[in-house]
């Protein structure tokens, strides 16, 4: 930890007292997901059910149960001066409830919204004295992107080998045939040819895209080579990982580049918007990653664990002065693509993809917790007969086609599958269309176990 | 058995959205009719008793005084009439001004509900009732509720904040000149609480309430809710403070009285609160 980092924490920590003695605390909630969790849509749900509820519609009952029905008003804090982009939930509601609907873009950079939570004091006398304010932060941005952070502890030369490592193996190995192929016919003293840095790059990144698009895997890294942002692809970018047996000009400019893009992406991302967490809820598509194989569900599990230790993890110096997250809920997104009956089983599965994860949370004092949840529900149960018997499926409208459509998502297991689950081969869900829905959100929106997961993460800091 | 998707057939028409009925399933449960507390009711029995009791006692007496002579009958009647109006009129004017307190309250509620046409009736009711020459938002009726609310914020809230500001300047610079030459502590905080009440009545009254001797305990009670709010937003009253203090008599006894400084900022610090507790949109 650099000095000045020390300093920042400490003044951050004596205005936290600070704000906690005049009733106007800060929470600092990170949403961690990979791509296509449901990051976007968990924050626009969140964000709309909290509005609600501080208008006094049951939105949120389990957290209204854990606060005590005390939250008085919810308001999103008016824009000031930021420089940092500002998420804007109106639009994703009313894309969510237009004719035909939209589902969130792909998010191409970060963004930020605090919404403030008015509400009565705890004491017996509450209702005379003021009340206290929440100000909840709340941060948007791609998912490829977390995956930079375990980056920032590595050098190139421990990346590199790392990272080919990785890329040797299973399918990985097919999807980057041809960027394989090319870093073994270069000579170890290659020149620091700009061609070649951009022929590198530019196979080693089609070889991230096909393995995210089409194999389901997550654990691919540099963020910015599948997810470029708002800057495109700069020079800066032009690197890829070269054996250790590399010693000429182009991997010197290749670990150049990849200092210089961590300090980018240091400056630019991580060190504004994501350091000091409070509090941390994980989003896992558990069910996508089940219905992509077994490869696809263990590199999940390997980049959860992987973002966790920087995220959830702080060392000692950062826990005394609370800027390690206490709380981390582990959630899996989109439970609405299970029937009821199997969302216990998504809860307990999630508890497994999460292991290690959650092993670096626990490590650093943090509580944990494990939920099912859907930010928007767009299903209901339904019984699907499939060979003469009936099974528990769900029913939607699906999103491209516009037909309503009965799904048997298969089984959900409570662990990490046995062998033979996985010859079942790959599946994917349909996308479906959000259920008739207020533009304006004065109701909120239908989601599943929100409000279990907002109790047990928000419930003792309101 | 493998996951499947099993198609509907293709609908005539395009297939209906999902819909939850979820509105209704969260709709926000009516509040309770809030009732009579014991203490109330004896209190309002007592008064009925009072009052009633000394109307039929006054009453007894003029018909008395008319049986002995009429013109003593007449002078009864005039002058239990003049005092007994007098005692109703001031009456009617506390409830009154309790009453107009209360409509800060259903304009804030019908805010934080989202109820726009009660909202909007409640907003006009009472742009009706501000003083005289304060600048109303016009056309509010037509208007979407957000523009409203906004237009009015601009025009008549934030020039009455602006106000109620610079009755807190003038009291704080009272507040101050009084620290600075009076004889005792004791006498500073009797002046001071005279001062304060009277400040918080002049800010009600830019908001066009008019508080009555019930209706300022009342407001003082919100005020006293809302000055800890305030008070996080101290940076503001400093600045505030400091060009209070700037003026050259200030500089000159600022050395001898900490205290001066201290009544000066509670003046600011009272008027926003005040402000604060008697607008009817929150602040943005
Ligand atoms: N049925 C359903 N689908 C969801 C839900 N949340 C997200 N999705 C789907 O997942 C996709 C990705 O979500 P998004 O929030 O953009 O993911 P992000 O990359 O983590 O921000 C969306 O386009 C939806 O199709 C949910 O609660 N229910
Ligand atoms: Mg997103």
């Amino acid at each position: 930890m650099d000095p000045f980092a020390l300093i920042r924490g400490v003044l951050d920590t004596t205005e936290g007292a600070a704000r906690a003695l005049v009733g106007r605390e800060r929470l600092r909630l990170a949403v961690t997901g990979l791509s296509r969790a449901g990051k976007t849509v968990f924050l626009t749900s969140l964000i709309a059910n909290l509005l609600a509820a501080g208008r006094g519609a049951r939105t949120l009952p389990a957290l209204d149960a854990a606060v005590g029905g005390r939250i008085r008003r919810v308001t999103i804090i008016p824009a000031g001066t930021e420089t940092i982009p500002r998420f804007d939930p109106e639009a994703h509601l009313g894309a969510l409830a237009a004719n035909p609907p939209h589902w969130p873009e792909r998010t191409e950079d970060f963004s930020t919204l605090s919404i403030a939570i008015d509400v009565e004091r705890r004491t017996s006398l509450g209702g005379l004295l003021p009340e206290r304010r929440v100000t909840l932060d709340l941060l948007d941005y791609p998912g490829e992107w977390l995956l930079d952070l375990p980056m920032l502890r590595q050098d190139y030369a421990a990346w590199s080998a790392a990272t080919l490592i990785r890329l040797r193996q299973g399918v990985r190995a097919t999807a980057a045939r041809e960027f394989l192929a090319f870093i073994d016919s270069l000579p170890a003293d290659a020149a620091a040819e700009d061609a070649l840095a951009k022929r590198g790059y530019a196979l080693y990144r089609d070889a991230l895209r096909d393995c995210r698009d089409n194999h389901g895997l997550r654990f691919l890294q540099p963020g910015r080579f599948l997810n470029p942002g708002p800057r495109g692809e700069a020079p800066l970018l032009w690197f890829f990982p070269l054996p250790a047996t590399a010693q000429g000009g182009l991997a010197a400019l290749c670990a150049r580049r990849y200092g210089a893009y961590l300090d980018d992406q240091r400056s630019n991302f991580l060190d504004p918007c994501f350091t000091r967490f409070h509090r941390q809820v994980v989003l896992v598509d558990v069910l996508g990653a089940l219905h992509a194989g077994q490869e696809a569900f263990e590199d999940t599990a390997e980049a959860l664990a992987a973002v966790a230790s920087v995220v959830s993890g702080g060392n000692w110096l950062e826990r005394m002065l609370g800027a390690a997250p206490t709380r981390v809920a582990f959630a899996a997104t989109k439970a609405d693509h299970v029937p009821s009956r199997a969302r216990d089983s998504l809860a307990a599965l999630v508890e497994h993809i999460a292991t290690g994860a959650r092993g670096r949370a626990e490590a650093s004092g943090a509580a944990t917790s494990f939920h099912a949840l859907a930010a928007i529900r767009c299903t209901e149960d339904a019984v699907a007969t499939l060979e003469g018997q009936n099974f528990a499926a769900i029913r939607g409208i699906l999103l491209n086609e516009g037909r309503g459509a009965t799904i048997y998502p298969g089984e959900v297991p409570m662990k990490p599958p046995e062998p033979a689950f996985w010859q079942s081969g790959f599946f994917r869900m349909p996308e479906f269309q959000p259920p008739r829905l207020d533009p304006a959100g004065t109701a909120g929106v239908p989601h599943l176990g929100m409000d279990g997961l907002l109790a047990w993460l928000l419930g003792d800091a309101l | 058995m493998k996951p499947r998707v099993i198609l509907e057939e293709e609908p005539v028409a395009p297939a209906q959205r999902l819909d939850f009925g979820w509105d209704i399933a969260v709709a926000a449960a009516v509040p309770p009719d809030r009732r009579w507390s014991s203490l109330g009711l004896a209190g309002v029995g007592l008064s009925v008793l009072l009052l009633g009791f000394s109307l039929i006692g006054a009453g007894n007496f003029v018909a008395a005084q008319f049986a002995q002579a009429v013109w003593l009958g007449w002078v009864t009647l005039t002058v239990a009439v003049a005092g007994f109006g007098l005692v109703f009129a001031g009456i009617g004017r506390e409830v009154r001004g309790y009453l107009a307190l209360g409509t800060v309250d259903t304009v804030r509620a019908a805010h934080a509900r989202g109820d726009v046409v009660a909202l909007r009736g409640a907003l006009q009711d009472w742009q009706a009732r501000l003083p005289e020459g304060r600048t109303r938002a016009q056309g509010i009726a037509e208007m979407p509720i957000d523009a409203a609310c906004a237009l009015v914020e601009a025009t008549s809230l934030a020039p009455i904040s602006r106000d109620a500001e610079a009755l807190g300047r003038a009291a704080a610079m009272q507040a101050f000149a009084m620290t600075a030459v009076s004889p005792s502590p004791a006498l500073d905080v009797l002046v001071f609480s005279w001062r304060g009440v009277r400040l918080v009545r002049q800010v009600a009254a830019l908001h066009g309430l008019r508080p009555g001797v019930v209706g300022t305990l009342s407001l003082l009670r919100r005020v006293a809710m809302d000055a800890a709010t305030v008070a996080a937003t101290d940076v503001a009253v400093d600045a505030v403070l400091r060009g209070v203090l700037s003026s050259r008599f200030a500089e000159h006894v600022a050395g001898e009285t900490a205290a001066g400084a201290v009544a000066a900022r509670r003046m600011i610090l009272l008027a926003r609160a005040a402000d604060e507790a008697c607008r009817v949109l929150p602040r943005r």
